[in-house]
C-alpha cells in the first residue's frame, strides 16, 4: 500500500486485472488508493512472468511483479471454498472501485453483477480483448497478438525486417491507462451524481486509438502532400512527416529533426558546410517544400554520420532542435537530468526503478513499498471484519 | 449525461500530446475551450489532418496573446476554470500572465496541469522535445529494434499518445484530491518521465540484475515463450512493401505449441522432442521461425489466424490501417469507426476513432468535429463570462478574439 498523501488516497480499490489492465491499477495505487489485489493460495500467476531478480532472498522474485504490482497489498483467497467467496464480496462491499479484467481471478461476471446490485454506487471497470461479442470476443490475444491485430505492428519495423511489436508490454500500458481513465470519470459521476455504473474497455479499440498516423492517414489521405495511398509503410526511423528520423551517428543513433526551427538547422548545416544546395532560393517556393525536405534529411544523414551522438544531442539542443540521443538502457537509467529531479525510486531494497510520471504540488505522492501477502492477507481479513478461525 | 459534464477546461495545448489529453477529456463530457490563435494556425492549418484528429469536441476561443486585451481575458476565463493545461515550454502561460502562481490566487480551486517535455525544473528542462526524441532518451527506440541496430524504433508517436493519456489520469486524480483538500494544485507532467516509466522492466532488470536489455525483435524477452513472431502470409495484393500480409503467432505454454503443431499437420521437424519444452524452443527459435514463415507463406493471413485460434493458438492478422478501417469484424460490430455528422466548417466530413471506454449509464458518444479558429468565441465569452454578443463583436473587430 502506498503511504504517500496522493491524491486518492479516500479512494479503495479491488483489483482483479491481468496483464492487460493491470498498469491501470498501478497508476491508482501509485496515486494513493487503497487498492488491494486477491491472489490464489497457489499465487498470482502474474509472479512468474520475467524478469526475475535473481539473487533476491527466498529465491528469484519477478521484477514484472514488483513493477506492475507495485503499491498494493495484496490478500491471499481460496475461491474454492465459501469462506473466501465471502471474503472477496465482502472485500468488494467496501469498494469505490473495482477493476478487473474479463476471465481474469475471481472476475466472474456474476460476481460482478451482484456486487453492482447491492451497492449502486460502486464502479466497475471490466477490460476485454476484444469486447463482449463479436467473432473475435474469444481469441487469445497476448501481448503481440493484441498489438498485431489492434495495429500497432504494422507501421513498426523496416523494409528489410518484418514488421516489429513494440518492446515489453507497451500495448498493454495503453490498454491500462484507459482502465485507470474510466475507474476515475466514473468515480467523479459517482461522487457527483451518488450512482455507480459498470465500464467496459477493449483492449483493441485502445490500442487503435493510440496510433498517431495510422488512422488519419487512412482517413485524410488524400490531404497529406507525401501520402501516396491510406496506409504508409514500415519504415525504419522516418517519421510520416519525411522531416524527423533516427540515424546512425559515429558512435550511435540519433533522433534528428530541423523541426521546430528549420531556419536555425539550415544556419548550423551551413556553418558546418554541410548543407549541400540548401540555400538554393528555388527551396522558398512552397511548391518545393517536399523536396526541401527530402534534401535537408539527406544532408543530415550524411552529416550526423561524421558526428559523435552525445556533443551533437547537447548542441542541438542549446540551438533549440528536438535532437535525442537513441541510447541504450543503462543510458537511460544514467541520465543526469532524472538524478537531478531526484526521480528514481526504490521498488526493492536493492532495486531501483522509475519514479512517479508526473507529480502534484499539494498531494505529492511516491511509489509504496512491495507488499507482503502474509502481513497483507491479515490486515485486509482484519479491515473485513473477519475474525480469525471463523 | 456524460461523467465530465460539470468540468470546464481552458485548454493551451498544441500539436499531439497535450490536445490527445484534453480530447479524451471533452469526449468523456468536459467543456474544453481550446485556445486557439489565428496567428498560431497559419500555415499549420486548422483543418490540418493533424487538428482535424486531435481536436474534435472541443470549442475555440481565439486569442491573440501578443495582446494584452487577450491575455486579460484569458486571465478572467482561468478564474472560471476547473483545469488549465498547457504543454509549452516551462514559463510562456507565466509570461502570458495566467501562471499557476497568478490564477491560484483568485481560483484556489484549479488544477493547473504543465506538461512539458522535461518536467519544470532540472538541467534538461529547457529541452524541446517530441516523442522520438523520448524514445531515444528513454531507451524505447534502442529496445524496439532487430539485434544489432538501434535506428529502428516505434513506428508512431506512442509516448505523445501516453502523455496526453497521464495528463488526464493526473487531471482527474486532481478532482478527486481536491474533494478531500478542497483546494486545486499544480501538477508537473514530465513527457520524459512518462516516457521512462514504460522501460520499466528493463530499468528494474538493469538496476537488480545489472542487466542491459537489448533489441530482440519479435522474441519474447524476458519469458522464453516460443514461436513469437511475425511471419508472412500469402495474399498481397501487389509486390509493394505496402501490400505485405503478415500474421502473430505467440505460443504462451507447451500446451499452445503441441495444438500449432497439429494446425500445421505435425510435420516431421515439429516433432523434435528438443521442442518440446519453451526453453528448447527459444533456443531453437531462428529454426522454429523459419519453419513456421515457410508454412505461413501459403496461406493467407485471415485463414492462419482463424485456423490457429480455433485450435487455441493465440495468432492475429498483422493490420495495416485499411484493415482496421476496412476489414476488421470486431470495429465494425462496435461502431468504432464514425463518420461524425456535422460537417467541419472548411473538411466537410470528418472522422472519429471512439473513446475506447463505455459506460453503461454516462456513454460517451458524442461526436462533433474539431472547431475552426475562434468558432465558439460568442457562446464561450457568454457562458463562461457573461459577455454579451456585442461585446465579442467588437473584440473580433478589434482582432483581440482573432
Amino acid at each position: 500500500m502506498s503511504d504517500s498523501q496522493g491524491p486518492l488516497r479516500a479512494v479503495r480499490i479491488v483489483d482483479l486485472t491481468d496483464e492487460r489492465g493491470i498498469y491501470g491499477a498501478k497508476l491508482l495505487a501509485d496515486l494513493g488508493a487503497d487498492v488491494v489485489r486477491p491472489e490464489p493460495p497457489e499465487g498470482d500467476p502474474l509472479r512468474r512472468r520475467g524478469p526475475h531478480l535473481e539473487e533476491a532472498p527466498g529465491g528469484p522474485t519477478s521484477l514484472w511483479h514488483v513493477f506492475f504490482a507495485s503499491s498494493r497489498r495484496f490478500f491471499s483467497v481460496d475461491l474454492d471454498t465459501e469462506a473466501g467467496n465471502a471474503q472477496l464480496d465482502a472485500l468488494i462491499d467496501r469498494a469505490h472501485v473495482l477493476l478487473c479484467c474479463a476471465g481474469a481471478f475471481g472476475a466472474e461476471s456474476e460476481r460482478l453483477d451482484a456486487a453492482l446490485s447491492r451497492r449502486p454506487e460502486l464502479v466497475v471497470v471490466e477490460a476485454s480483448s476484444f469486447g463482449k461479442e463479436g467473432p473475435w470476443r474469444d481469441y487469445l490475444a497476448p501481448h503481440i497478438v493484441a498489438g498485431a491485430l489492434g495495429g500497432a505492428v504494422a507501421p513498426t519495423g523496416d523494409v528489410d525486417t518484418p514488421p516489429l511489436n513494440v518492446f515489453g508490454d507497451l500495448n498493454f500500458m495503453v490498454s491500462g491507462v484507459y482502465v485507470a481513465l474510466a475507474a476515475l470519470g466514473a468515480l467523479h459521476h459517482a461522487r457527483e451524481r451518488g450512482t455507480g455504473q459498470r465500464a467496459h474497455v477493449p483492449v483493441h479499440e485502445c490500442i487503435a486509438s493510440c496510433l498517431e498516423q495510422v488512422l488519419m492517414w487512412y482517413w485524410y489521405h488524400d490531404r497529406l502532400p507525401m501520402a501516396k495511398g491510406p496506409v504508409l509503410e514500415r519504415r525504419g526511423g522516418l517519421h510520416w512527416t519525411n522531416a524527423f528520423q533516427t540515424m546512425r551517428g559515429r558512435d550511435g543513433c540519433i533522433f534528428v529533426t530541423g523541426a521546430p526551427n528549420r531556419d536555425a538547422q539550415l544556419a548550423w548545416l551551413i556553418e558546418e558546410g554541410a548543407a549541400g544546395d540548401l540555400w538554393d532560393p528555388k527551396y522558398q517556393d512552397p511548391e518545393n517544400r517536399e523536396e526541401y525536405t527530402a534534401v535537408l534529411m539527406q544532408c543530415l544523414r550524411e552529416w550526423v554520420a561524421t558526428r559523435e551522438v552525445g556533443p551533437l544531442f547537447l548542441e542541438a539542443q542549446s540551438r533549440g532542435m528536438a535532437y535525442g540521443a537513441a541510447v541504450p538502457i543503462e543510458r537511460t537509467a544514467d541520465n543526469p537530468h532524472l538524478a537531478a529531479r531526484n526521480w528514481w525510486t526504490d521498488y526493492l531494497p536493492t532495486v531501483r526503478g522509475p519514479g512517479t510520471p508526473y507529480h502534484f504540488s499539494d498531494t505529492p505522492w511516491r511509489i509504496g513499498p512491495y507488499g507482503d501477502v502474509v502481513a497483507d492477507t491479515e490486515a485486509v481479513l482484519s479491515d473485513i471484519g473477519w475474525a480469525k478461525g471463523r | 449525461m456524460r461523467p465530465l459534464e460539470d468540468v470546464k477546461v481552458l485548454d493551451f495545448t498544441h500539436v499531439l500530446a497535450g490536445p490527445f489529453g484534453t480530447r479524451v477529456l471533452a469526449d468523456m463530457g468536459a467543456d474544453v475551450v481550446k485556445i486557439m490563435s489565428a496567428v498560431r494556425e497559419r500555415g499549420r492549418g486548422e483543418d490540418s489532418p493533424y487538428s482535424l484528429m486531435w481536436n474534435r469536441n472541443k470549442r475555440s476561443l481565439a486569442l491573440d496573446m501578443r495582446r494584452e486585451e487577450s491575455r486579460a481575458l484569458a486571465r478572467r476565463l482561468a478564474d472560471e476554470a476547473d483545469i488549465v493545461i498547457d504543454n509549452f515550454s516551462p514559463g510562456v502561460l507565466d509570461r502570458w500572465n495566467v501562471g499557476y502562481e497568478i490564477v491560484s490566487e483568485t481560483n484556489p480551486g484549479v488544477i493547473y496541469v504543465q506538461m512539458s517535455g522535461m518536467g519544470a525544473t532540472g538541467p534538461w528542462s529547457s529541452f524541446v522535445t517530441y516523442a522520438p526524441t523520448i524514445h531515444g532518451l528513454g531507451g524505447l527506440t534502442h529496445l524496439t529494434s532487430v539485434p544489432g541496430r538501434g535506428d529502428i524504433g516505434i513506428g508512431y508517436s506512442y509516448n505523445d499518445h501516453q502523455a496526453g493519456l497521464h495528463a488526464a489520469v493526473a487531471v482527474l486524480a486532481a478532482l478527486e484530491g481536491r474533494r478531500s483538500t478542497g483546494r486545486g494544485q499544480r501538477v508537473d507532467l514530465s513527457q520524459f518521465e512518462v516516457g521512462v516509466n514504460f522501460a520499466g522492466l528493463a530499468l528494474l532488470d538493469w538496476f537488480g540484475n545489472g542487466r542491459s536489455a537489448s533489441p530482440v525483435a519479435n522474441r519474447d524477452p524476458y519469458d522464453n515463450n516460443a514461436p513469437h513472431g511475425c511471419y508472412p502470409c500469402a495474399g498481397a495484393a501487389s509486390d509493394a512493401l505496402v501490400d505485405e500480409r503478415w500474421v502473430a503467432i505467440a505460443c504462451m505454454n507447451d500446451d499452445q505449441w503441441r495444438r500449432l503443431r497439429d494446425v500445421m499437420g505435425d510435420p516431421e521437424w515439429a516433432r523434435d522432442p528438443a521442442l518440446t519444452t519453451a526453453a528448447g524452443r527459444s533456443e531453437a527459435g531462428d529454426m522454429l521461425d523459419q519453419r513456421i514463415a515457410e508454412w505461413t507463406r501459403g496461406i493467407e493471413a485471415e485463414v492462419v489466424m482463424e485456423r490457429c485460434q480455433a485450435a487455441g493458438v493465440p495468432a492475429g492478422v498483422v493490420q495495416t490501417g485499411l484493415d482496421l478501417g476496412e476489414r476488421d469484424p470486431q470495429l465494425k460490430l462496435s461502431g468504432f469507426l464514425v463518420e461524425i455528422e456535422e460537417p467541419h466548417p472548411s473538411a466537410g466530413q470528418t472522422y472519429a476513432d471512439r473513446l475506447p471506454i463505455y459506460f453503461d449509464r454516462t456513454p460517451c458518444d458524442e461526436y462533433r468535429p474539431a472547431p475552426v479558429v475562434g468558432q465558439h468565441n460568442a457562446e464561450v465569452l457568454s457562458e463562461w463570462l457573461g459577455m454579451s454578443e456585442e461585446e465579442t463583436r467588437r473584440g473580433e473587430e478589434a482582432g483581440y478574439l482573432s
